[in-house]
């Protein structure tokens, strides 16, 4: 990539500041066509700052932006579109009550006379799916599809507006591995179009696998821009969080004790068959599988969000009988739940509130709950978890996501249980506070617990788990042990290549 | 198995409902009245059944843009006084029209509150429900206004062509021309989106304030032409007209399966939720049973009906995000078949 | 009727919180000051007294639907139904029952009109405004035929005198009023159960994998505000001495304007009982000025919606302020 290049975006200068916050200080960015250009940083970096002012959500205090050599001036997210900005975010952002054609020209439907041309929506939708080899049908209502569908949807509306830059924002983060090769190899398709691709994500696997250049933001300033080829990982992630991190994920070594949760056999219907596995004292086990494998099913069925058709459960050498999550509390089990958004925290309460809510009765124990007592529960445990800042009584929705994880582990904590259940617990999470999170998981394990732990990101499950089970279709198709275990036979298996 | 086939016949039962409905009236109906299947009953059921009909039809794009309007009734009062009061002033014509622009004018209220200030339309509407309520009252001093030319309205409610009159002939046309609306025009597309996804709306470009403002116009417009209409053909302007109308108009609308979270309805159910509720009140009617328990039956179908829906669209289990496809047979070892 | 856009629940710094906590106070001294200059016999205790007296049954009604509001539970609009019910069967069993059975049928009934709801709500999870709505009208319909559609009236009785009557200059209505709220406003804010409704109205899912007995909550709710317009309408029948079907017809928007003007969201997640005894207040004392300022009483209506306009306006406006990161 010597040669001349076609500059399609320029932004130069951008700052930004919110009442408090300056989130944005003198940023620049050159996104060349045809390229993936990779954007990493911590949470709060000012990765999405910058990417609403690309799209038009924002404006900048200052700075200048630049759209295939001409400047633009003020501009909202309509007239980014029309300049050939697309944008694709982690949450979809689809009609699920409209069919995939209408998604796909949502906002610009082809009329004929003041009617919606029916023909031409379906046939645009056709057109633009077969571009990316999708086999969906235009007439079906969204709502309908899988998320990865969805997300092949999304990325077909803003390519059936011929963008020349697109964004993804996160976009693997509820995908598994099967779907972000398809999700790569449409990417890839785009860059061959000469399409500048910017690329957010904080897996630097990915990164380095798919992205062209880099671009390292830290506290909102611009750190570095440099060709992938010439970084490590470690490079980047000492660039991104300003200091070395020893090793991003510690593992103490435990004696496995006696056994804490044993499952067998237990089946739900349409979703997993038939599942067998344990996890014993101090030790993590993990849990692989694609999306969609029935890895989030098995896990909601032991904590007893959802009730199992066959087989059993026992815990500490007694069988119980979990049928909903206050059951599975009472048994000694906790589960930290892979949406944190819609399952994890209740945004309007305290941290307080939030910490103590599955234990409250007991903090209540005759009729009325002590405030100093519940203070006093809360703040040694956000000390112990580094919850920062260290402010009780402000809602949890002012916090960050890495913040709100640490007390969506630890309000289980709290309730002490026997075996911790934890699913994807560090997605969207930045490397600082993903480095505390390991590391509460392993006191939890020295301690005594049993882990249960669920996590797309492969490198992570080998750095942490004693043993992992691997799903397939909902069936239990290997257990590998720590020793044998390389990310290669984690995929075999878990895209079916291994029998059960 | 068993339990399968119930399910599919559930969600049959849920979705022909207002067909399930329609027939069982029309059963019951032709046995225990005479002559319920002449154009004479019918004619009257549509007829009456067009006030609540307006209401019904003007909340349905707000429910599809995942507003409510609970201020229609108090909108049908006061477009009936004002229809009315100025009658003798301006003539029949214009005073109609100003009973609509009434209706019209407090629809912009409520959509100026929502929009600008940002509150919900429950709190909202709420709150423009007394205020319009309680002005209509002091303006007539609680008592009915009567009109001075009682014979102009008559014409409304007379035979037009076959199973119409001339006021159930606009509403049925009105239900029309919402759903061409609604269902072929990118607007009416886009307001589907407005009220099922507003982030998406928005990030398409649609201007979301734009379609709500519309929706609370047209439903100040509709609850204006009920109350129009109802004065009209009664020759009367009550201040307490529309205090009764709201739960039958919500019922409608809920029987024809509009949801009221957004994001689904159609206006041709919400004519045939009306209907259906019209046909069934007309029948208790001529069995002479009580107005309070009618009251009862429709309470209970709309309970039922609720429910019904609740439990065959829910199969029951909760789904996570990536409950997804997997179809598992029982245990039996797999290859590589699929791809990889 | 999402909450897409608007009602934000959360609870943000400064301006907002100063502004969400003092206003209601502020409001009632405002009132009090207002009412003073315009008319002498404002300021008294015995007009203050009568205005509490005349708002206590609706303010019990509004208690029960502070938590419909905080779990999320909208509103409950079968309110006049259970009111009703209350209200004709304390009367109508009087003469078979005995005064002190027939409130106890009566507060039972409308109990069971709050379980219904409850189960719809909390168990089936039916949108609250349409199974209230259809649960009302059937209540209300058997109400009427429980009686013919007419009015039913009552035998004097020792307990129709202790309600009618006062303790230390204070009329037993408000005892009672006041006795609800002091025992509600620490269930909402220092129970499990208070903390429960908080959190379902919250974030329903997050609630329920937290523990958190999410239907039983919301069911709660109903079950509550059934049980206190039981009451509502048990203390109306007997003071009065009569009771029509029609007795609590407007108490569902009384009761919900009296939460909403106290500060609490009806989308969930964050309010306090006191706040609706403060709105109940408010709403009681604006009443009273009505008719003493010599505007027609049906200028009540007009005032109160104006005002919840400007009350939910000004709080929004904090918030939005407040809430941008």
């Amino acid at each position: 990539m010597t040669e001349a290049h076609h500059i399609a975006l320029r932004m130069t200068n951008i700052s930004k500041s919110f009442p408090g916050v300056k989130a944005l200080q003198d940023v620049e960015l050159e996104v060349r066509a045809g390229e993936v250009h990779a954007i990493v940083g911590e949470n709060g970096a000012g990765k999405s700052t910058l990417m609403k002012i690309l799209a038009g959500f924002y404006q900048p205090d200052e700075g200048e932006i630049e759209v295939d050599g001409v400047r633009v001036g003020h501009w909202n997210p309509r007239e980014a579109r029309d300049r050939g900005i697309g944008m694709i975010y982690q949450e979809l952002n689809l009609v699920p009550d409209l069919t995939v054609a209408e998604n796909i020209s949502l906002g610009g439907m082809p009329r004929r006379g003041p009617f919606v041309d029916h023909r031409a929506v379906t046939q645009r939708a056709k057109d633009v799916l077969g571009e990316l080899q999708a086999d969906i049908d235009p007439a079906s209502r969204l709502g309908n599809l899988s998320i990865s569908q969805q997300q092949l949807v999304e990325i077909a509306k803003v390519m059936a507006d011929k963008p020349s830059i697109v964004v993804f924002d996160e976009p693997t983060s509820s995908l598994g591995e099967k779907e972000t090769r398809v999700l790569f190899d449409v990417i890839d398709r785009m860059r061959r179009a000469g399409i500048a691709v910017i690329y957010i994500s904080h897996r630097l696997q990915e990164v380095m696998e798919i992205g062209d250049r880099v671009t390292v933001l830290r506290d909102g300033r611009h750190i570095e821009t440099r060709d992938v080829a010439g970084v490590t990982p470690d490079h980047m992630v000492r660039l991104m969080v300003g200091r070395d991190l020893n090793e991003m994920f510690p593992k103490l070594d435990l004696e496995p004790g006696e056994r804490v949760l044993a499952v067998r056999g237990i089946s739900r219907e349409g979703q997993f068959a038939d599942v067998t596995l344990d996890v014993r004292a101090h030790e993590i086990v993990g849990l692989a599988g694609l999306v969609g494998s029935g890895r989030t099913e098995v896990a909601r069925a032991i904590f007893g969000l959802d009730p199992i058709d066959a087989g059993e459960i026992e815990l500490r050498g007694e069988v119980i009988r979990v049928r909903n999550a206050r059951k599975g509390r009472s048994a000694g089990i906790a589960l930290v739940p892979e949406d944190r958004k819609g399952q994890g925290i209740i945004p309007g309460l305290s941290v307080r509130e939030n910490f103590t809510l599955p234990v409250i009765q007991r903090i209540a124990q005759g009729v009325v709950i002590f405030a100093r007592r519940e203070r006093a529960i809360v703040r040694s445990l956000v000390d112990r978890l580094k919850v920062n800042p260290p402010q009780i009584e402000r809602p949890l929705n002012a916090f960050s996501g890495g913040n709100q994880q640490k007390v969506v582990l630890g309000k289980w904590l709290l309730a002490k249980p026997d075996l911790l259940i934890l699913d994807e617990p560090t997605r969207g999470v930045d490397v600082g506070a993903k480095a505390d999170i390991h590391e509460i998981i392993g006191e939890f394990a020295r301690d005594g617990g049993g882990v249960l732990m669920i996590s797309s990101e492969l490198p992570e499950l080998l750095a942490v788990c004693d043993r992992i089970f691997v799903l397939h279709e909902g069936l239990l198709v290997d257990e590998i042990a720590r020793a044998d275990a390389t990310e290669e036979g984690v995929m075999r298996a878990a895209t079916g290549q291994v029998a059960a | 198995m068993r339990q399968l086939d119930l399910r599919t016949a559930g969600r049959a039962a849920v979705r022909y409902r207002l067909l399930v409905l329609l027939v069982l009236v029309a059963i019951f109906g032709s046995i225990t009245i005479g002559d319920f299947f002449s154009v004479d009953t019918l004619q009257s059921v549509l007829n009456r059944a067009t006030v609540v009909g307006f209401l019904a039809l003007g909340l349905t794009p707000v429910l599809i843009a995942g507003q409510i309007d609970l201020s229609i009734g108090s909108i049908l009062s006061m477009a009936g006084i004002t229809t009315i009061a100025l009658q003798p002033v301006i003539g029949n014509i214009p005073a109609a029209l100003a009973g609509l622009g009434v209706g019209v004018l407090i629809g912009a209220i409520n959509a100026a509150i929502v929009v600008i200030f940002k509150i919900s339309s429950l709190v909202a509407t709420l709150a423009t429900l007394l205020i319009f309520a309680s002005l209509a009252l002091l303006l007539t001093d609680s008592q009915p206004v009567s009109s001075p030319d009682p014979i102009f309205g008559i014409p409304l409610t007379g035979d037009l062509l076959a199973v119409f009159t001339p006021r159930s002939a606009m509403f049925v046309a009105a239900a029309i021309l919402m759903f061409i609306w609604l269902r072929f025009t990118p607007s009416g597309r886009n307001l589907y989106a407005v009220g099922s996804n507003a982030a998406a709306a928005k990030s398409a470009g649609i201007r979301s304030n734009a379609y709500i403002v519309t929706t609370f116009l047209i439903s100040g417009l509709f609850a204006g032409a009920a109350g129009v209409l109802q004065s009209l053909s009664t020759a009367t302007g009550s201040p307490v007209a529309g205090a009764v109308m709201l739960i039958p108009a919500i019922t409608a609308v809920v029987i024809g399966g509009t949801r009221l979270e957004g994001g689904r309805g159609s206006s041709l159910a919400t004519l045939g939720g009306v209907v259906a509720l019209g046909a069934l009140t007309m029948m208790f009617e001529f069995n002479g049973v009580p107005a309070y328990t009618q009251a009862i039956y429709t309470g209970v179908l709309l309970i039922v009906l609720i429910t019904l829906d609740r439990l065959v669209s829910d199969d029951g289990r909760p789904t996570s995000r990536t409950l997804r496809r997997a179809r598992v047979e029982p245990p039996t070892p797999r290859g590589i078949q699929e791809e990889a | 009727m999402t909450a897409t856009s608007t009602a934000s629940t959360t609870r943000v710094s400064a301006p907002g919180t100063l502004f969400s906590t003092l206003s209601v106070p502020i409001a009632i001294v405002a009132l009090l000051v207002v009412g003073a200059i315009v008319s002498p016999s404002f300021l008294t205790v015995s007009n203050l007294v009568n205005v509490l007296n005349a708002n206590a049954a609706v303010g019990l009604v509004a208690l029960g639907m502070t938590f419909v509001a905080v779990c999320g539970g909208l509103a409950d609009l079968s309110v006049p139904a259970n009111v009703a019910m209350g209200a004709l069967v304390t009367l109508g069993a009087q003469s078979f029952a005995g005064p002190f059975a027939a409130a106890g049928l009566g507060l039972l009934v409308a109990t069971i009109g709050g379980v219904v709801n409850g189960l719809l709500i909390g168990y089936l999870r039916i949108n609250p405004i349409i199974a209230t709505l259809g649960t009302g009208a059937v209540l209300l319909g058997l109400s009427q035929q429980l009686i013919g559609g007419g009015i039913v009236y009552g035998e004097p009785s020792p307990l129709a005198d202790f309600v009618k009557g006062s303790m230390l200059e204070i009329p037993v209505m408000v005892w009672i009023f006041a006795i609800a709220a002091l025992i509600l406003t620490p269930v909402l804010s220092r129970t499990a159960f208070g903390r429960w409704n908080l959190a379902v109205g919250g974030n329903y899912q997050a609630a329920e994998a937290s523990a958190v007995p999410v239907r039983f909550t919301k069911a709660g709710a109903f079950v509550l505000t059934g049980l206190l317009s039981g009451l509502c309408g048990v203390l109306l029948a007997l003071s009065n001495g009569q009771a029509r079907p029609i007795i609590g017809t407007g108490y569902e928007f009384v009761a919900i304007t009296a939460v909403v003007i106290g500060g609490t969201s009806l989308f969930g997640g964050s309010g306090s009982v006191l706040r609706t005894v403060g709105g109940v207040i408010i709403t009681a004392l604006i009443g009273n000025l009505i008719i003493l300022g010599g505007l027609p009483t049906q200028a009540t209506g007009l005032v109160t919606g104006a005002i919840v306009v400007i009350a939910v306006g000004i709080d929004v406006y904090f918030r939005r302020k407040g809430g941008r990161e």
